[in-house]
């Protein structure tokens, strides 16, 4: 397995405060190539909830029924524990589709973005962090918008 | 158990590290009108931006400028799975347990599922002692805030994205760990390096309280190259 205990940084830091230039000068970018996105539709032969990454074989079969195995490489335990993630999060058997940024030299192996389950559901990365912050900012535009009392 | 920060706008600014110049500059970006349509991506780049260039270069040395910052395709944890030092290591994010006993605290981080061990039975810091990675620390108590001064460090990599450029083996931090609220933890810590920094500078850090998480182990990375020799920093 790839060693790549700084791809996790780099996108907790991306998760957290979205510092592109923190990704820029960080080991993902070396890896995977950020301005791609791709798609597979396979079934979870594997999940790892570890560290310094959570990882997971899916097996994605041809229009020929040739099966192709696939690396998905996720943040790690760590911070994957931060969104409720937990080893029974993906289970081997389950179809999912998963998007992710390509590895740059074509191997068959993406870094997760999102997982769609075969139900409809979607699991994103980062889960609902920006979103909370958003919620902050707006309670802030909203106080600072609010009329001060008179005296 | 602590983890990342609160998940407000300011906080998350310190999920690595964070400075009172970022902090300021990106309070006034949120308190602009006209900001209020753009991404908070967007504003903590600036500020992130804005720290750098009026607080964290203008306190670095001409040495200390030409390792910084540091190349992702040399850096030694992702190269060789080499543990950090302290001056990246208590700036760590994820989890931190602090466990206290009557002579000691143990500081126990999620990443490199690293221990730090801080005396708190009055000892000195030592002249004779190795340089470690994570140095040696003594601690003591001021009102309800630990401090936790650090020396004997092996020169390493600062901090993520805030000073990732290296330190000395002179460098130097005295931490103040407070618990304003049950839910936060801060920290505020002060970094010393004649190699690295023309001035001290001061960084901070906030973690929330996470009780429920457990720290697991870190047991799956690999080194993806041979460790080279090299020159020492001074």
């Amino acid at each position: 397995m790839k060693p790549m205990p700084l791809v996790s940084l780099a996108f907790a830091v991306l998760a957290a405060s979205a510092l592109a230039p923190a990704a820029a000068h960080h080991s993902f970018a070396a890896v995977f190539d950020g301005s791609k996105t791709v798609t597979i539709d396979g079934t979870i032969k594997e999940f790892r909830f570890v560290n310094p990454h959570a990882l997971a074989t899916i097996d994605v079969a041809d229009d020929k029924g040739a099966v192709q195995p696939w690396i998905v490489e996720f943040d790690g335990r760590l911070n994957l524990t931060n969104f409720g993630w937990t080893d029974a999060t993906l289970k081997p058997g389950e179809r999912v589709k998963i998007s992710g940024n390509p590895e740059r030299t074509g191997a068959p192996r993406i870094f997760f973005s999102k997982l769609v389950r075969a139900d409809g559901t979607e699991v994103v990365r980062g889960g609902d962090r920006l979103n909370e912050i958003e919620e902050d900012r707006r309670l802030r535009a909203a106080q600072r918008a609010a009329p001060t009392p008179a005296k | 158990m602590w983890s990342d920060p609160p998940r407000t706008a300011l906080d998350q600014f310190c999920f690595m590290a964070c400075t009172d110049t970022g902090l300021k500059h990106l309070a006034g970006l949120l308190d602009d009108p006209a900001n209020d349509a753009k991404p908070y991506e967007d504003l903590a780049r600036e500020a992130m931006q804005h720290q750098t260039d009026d607080y964290i270069r203008p306190h670095m040395t001409e040495a200390g400028l030409a390792s910084w910052p540091l190349d992702p395709l040399v850096d030694r944890g992702y190269l060789y799975c080499e543990p950090w030092g302290v001056v990246r290591q208590a700036f760590a994010p994820h989890q931190l347990a602090i466990k206290q006993y009557a002579d000691h605290a143990d500081l126990h981080y999620g990443e490199w599922d690293a221990h730090r061990t801080v005396y708190l039975d009055g000892r000195s810091l030592p002249r004779d002692q190795p340089h470690t990675p994570l140095g040696f620390s003594i601690g003591h108590y001021e009102g309800d805030t630990l401090v936790v001064e650090t020396t004997r460090v092996t020169e390493g990599d600062g901090t993520f994205l805030v000073w990732d450029g290296r330190h000395s083996d002179q460098v130097t931090i005295v931490e103040r760990y407070r618990r304003p609220t049950p839910q936060r933890l801060e920290l505020t810590a002060t970094l010393t390096d004649p190699w690295a920094l023309r001035e001290p500078i001061e960084l901070k850090k906030v973690w929330r309280y996470a009780p429920d998480q457990e720290i697991g182990p870190y047991d799956s990375c690999e080194p993806a190259a041979a460790k080279p020799t090299e020159a020492k920093t001074q």
